[in-house]
Parts: structure tokens; sequence; C-alpha cells
């Protein structure tokens, strides 16, 4: 799935894959795990490593201020095969699991 | 969320973990400079801050950028920036501000003195992930006794400040000497003062170039050593912790020459480029920038993998659980990679005294 608005910059090298999404952190999979790591001034508020499962990475990637929970759920179904209830749930779910962190 | 950790610490740990097992380069050293503007009689790597030569050998800014990105590529995660003192370079915020924008998690090593209050803001406008400052003493007479310059106690204190008034994720340490042990108790009260955690470390070993050293003249005495870890037994905890204590301890054959991650997990990279397993050896000297990183990394796991195994003396030492002693220590002390160092023997043998019966606790 393509994300036009975002400014994603992925390299899928020999070990990391490095995705810049906000300016505040960068996701990264290290040893098959994917982790955001804060940067910049972000270290002051969330020192340390936040890990994400395969559809926490997944959505991570969309450009989520833009897309409704439905726009989301979709994205999701169709990449992971799984039906809109509950891709629509654990769209929710991240949502409030990052806005909890302070994340978005 | 998958089956990590949920706490830093151990998460860490298990990502160190799974990159030895992977053979990835997940931690890194970069040692930005040799030199440093204390002289510390101790040091093992010190060189003056005004040495040409040093100084004119040092990598510039584009080649520890280009390094860092090769790292970061190949799988670096975990990034220290030290020296030497790191903040001597007049272009360390030309290195620093790229790598705070690169994912990694960064930690300064500094001895705290070269922070002003530019300085401190910069750092508080991307702060590492955790800096660590050494304090050598609690007062200007001690503290100027173990560093050699007239001044340097208060800049320490002035760079101190200057970052816990910013909120800089900070945390104190402090190398002991047989001219500053005594101060401990009150640096303790220091960092508590200023709401920081203070370490301290009192095993001293000589140049790792293999030059004249007074470090023989600064290290503790055996019995101070005793009763420093009598008091805290922090040590001990850890070598149980790492399963080298205890019912549980692995026997000797068991156990690899470099039993951290040296050379699997994690690499250094010295002021003149050279990548080694860690920071206190000199060897291989794998040249990243010249033969590419990925050759670099192989040239430091095959020289950790080809390590002679154990000396017999130590293999059937009674006190070898309680000896700190690997091939970078016998490196800096013996010039090989495996031979029995005294000075640590003399420790393990005290330690073997002072905790029999430890592992029934």
């Amino acid at each position: 799935m393509s994300c036009p608005q975002t400014e994603s910059r992925i390299q899928e090298g020999i070990g990391n894959v490095v995705v810049k999404r906000d300016g505040r952190f960068v996701l990264q999979q290290v040893s098959g795990e994917y982790l955001l790591v804060p940067i910049g001034s972000q270290v002051m508020d969330t020192n340390g490593l936040v890990t994400l499962n395969d559809t926490g990475a997944f959505l991570w990637r969309l450009p989520l201020e833009e897309l409704s929970v439905g726009e989301l759920a979709a994205a999701l179904a169709r990449e992971f095969d799984v039906d809109i209830s509950t891709a629509s749930a654990d769209v929710q779910t991240f949502l409030d699991e990052i806005t909890g962190m302070g994340l978005m | 969320m998958p089956g990590l950790p949920a706490t830093y610490g151990p998460l860490a740990a298990e990502l160190q973990r799974l990159a030895a097992a992977d053979r990835r380069p997940i931690s890194a050293a970069f040692e930005l400079t040799s030199r440093c503007n204390l002289a510390c009689r101790m040091c093992y790597v010190r060189r003056p801050a005004a040495c040409a030569e040093a100084r004119s050998s040092e990598l510039s800014t584009e080649q520890w950028l280009d390094l860092a990105q090769a790292a970061l590529d190949n799988g670096m995660l975990f990034l220290l920036l030290t020296g030497g003192e790191p903040l001597l370079r007049p272009d360390f915020f030309e290195i620093y501000t790229p790598l705070t924008q690169m994912g990694l998690l960064l930690t300064l090593f500094t001895n705290g003195t070269l922070i002003t209050e530019r300085v401190a803001d910069l750092l508080a406008g991307a702060p590492p992930s955790r800096t660590e400052i050494t304090l050598y003493g609690a007062s200007a007479e001690v503290y100027e006794a173990v560093t050699g310059v007239p001044g340097s106690y208060a800049r320490c204190c002035a760079g101190i400040e200057a970052l816990t008034a910013r909120g800089v994720p900070l945390g104190l340490k402090t190398t002991l000497t047989r001219q500053n042990v005594g101060e401990l108790g009150a640096m303790r009260e220091m960092a508590h003062a200023w709401g920081l955690p203070l370490s301290a470390g009192w095993l001293l070993s000589k140049r790792r170039d293999g030059a004249d050293s007074e470090v023989e003249k600064c290290r503790l005495s055996f019995a101070a050593c005793r009763e420093l870890e009598a008091a805290n037994l922090a040590p001990v905890t850890e070598l149980i912790e790492a399963g080298l204590l205890g019912a549980d301890a692995p026997s000797a054959a068991d156990v690899p020459s470099f039993h951290c991650y040296a050379g699997k997990a994690s690499f250094v990279i010295s002021s003149v480029g050279e990548m080694s397993p860690c920071i206190d050896l000199i060897k291989p000297a794998a040249r990243p920038l010249e033969v590419g990183f990925a050759a670099a990394w192989q040239e430091v796991q095959d020289f950790v993998d080809a390590a002679p195994p154990l000396d017999p003396v130590c293999s059937s030492c009674d006190a070898r659980a309680f000896c700190p002693r690997c091939p970078s220590w016998s490196a800096r002390e013996t010039g090989t990679l495996s031979e029995p160092v005294p000075y640590l023997c003399e420790l393990a043998f005290a330690r073997r005294d002072l905790y029999a019966g430890w592992d029934h606790v």
C-alpha cells in the first residue's frame, strides 16, 4: 500500500529497516522486531524504546492523522486478510495505546 | 505486542542477545578522540589535548557519519560516543546532531568539564538517551589531584548542574583510586543532592597501547577493594545473574574466551578508524573505511572466534568464578589474549575468601 502524503524514507539493507515518519520517531526493524526510537528533542519525553507488533508497524507507516478509523481498518484488513470488525478493533486499540503513550 | 520485555533494561538485554545470535552489530562505541583535557594518571587511553599528532590522525566529521550510516545499515541501534573527551572536538555537534536523527539510542561519556551553558543548550535540544559524567572527587583538592588540572572540579560541577537544570538524562560514575577513595561517601552525597545515580569502579588497567602508565600507583589495595565490595554486593550479584557463580556456573570448558557480546553483537571504532571488539582492545584493528563495514565486522568476529581458550592456570583455578579476567584484560596486562593477570588473581582470591558460601544464599 502506498502512502504518498507520508514523508517516509525506507532503507532495506542487510540489517535494519528504517522508516522516518513524523520527525519524532524512527521505526527500526532489528532482529525481526519492530522498534520506535525517539529522535531529536523527543528523547526528553520518550526516553527508551517502544516495541510494535506487525500490525502496529504496518499502521505506523500510514498517515494516521489523515485517515479515518474505517480507512485504517480497511487497509489493515486487506494487508492481513482479516475481517473488517477485527481490523477495526485492532486499529482502535492501537490508536488508543499510542495516544495514551503520547506518540500521536 | 511481541514477546519482548516491556521495560527498557531487559528489552535492551534481549535485543543484544538476539543480535549476538545473528551476529548483528547492534551496539557500538565511537571513540571520537583519544585526546583529553584532563590528565588522569590512571587513564588507559588518554593523549594530551594539544597533541597535534593525535589530532591529525583522527577521523573527519564525514568519516564518522559515513561509518554511522554503514553501521546503521548493518543493524546498529545503540551507539556510545566516547573518548578521550569527545567534546574536545570542535566539530562534535557536526557529528552528533545528524546522529540524533538516525534512530539510534545514543549514550555520551564525558568528563563534564567542557559542558558550558551553550553546550548544555545544544544537548538539551536533542539529548542522548543517557549521558554519563565521571566524577573524580568531592572536593577541588582531591578531584584535581586525580585529574592534574586546576579549575577542572568547578567546571565539572558546573557542567553537571547545567545538564540537570535542563533535564538532560544524566548519570554519574567515578573511578576510584588511592587518591580519591576517601571521598566516595562525599561523592555519593553530592550525587544524591543533584538527584543523580552514582556508580563506582575501581579496577584499573594498564594503558591499552602498551605505553608507560602510572596505574599501579593509583590502584587500590586488595584490602580496600575487598572492603568496597563487602559494602556493595553488586559485583557478586552481577556474577550470579550472569551465571558465572553458584551451583549453575558453567565449567571452564564451556565458557568462550570472549564471554560478553564483544565481536558478536558489539564493536568499537577508535579515533583513527580501527575496529575492534571492545574498547579495551586495539586488535584486530580492522579498517572499515578501507575494506567496507561488513568486511571489517567479519574480521572482528573472526578475531574473537579465534581467541585462545582459557589458560590452564585459569581453568583449574578455584577462584575463577570471582575473576573478571577476559581476553581484553590479558591483552592490556600481559600482551596475550589468555594469560592470567596477576592483579586480578589477587583480587579473585580476596573475593573467593570473602564470598565463600554465597552460592548457598
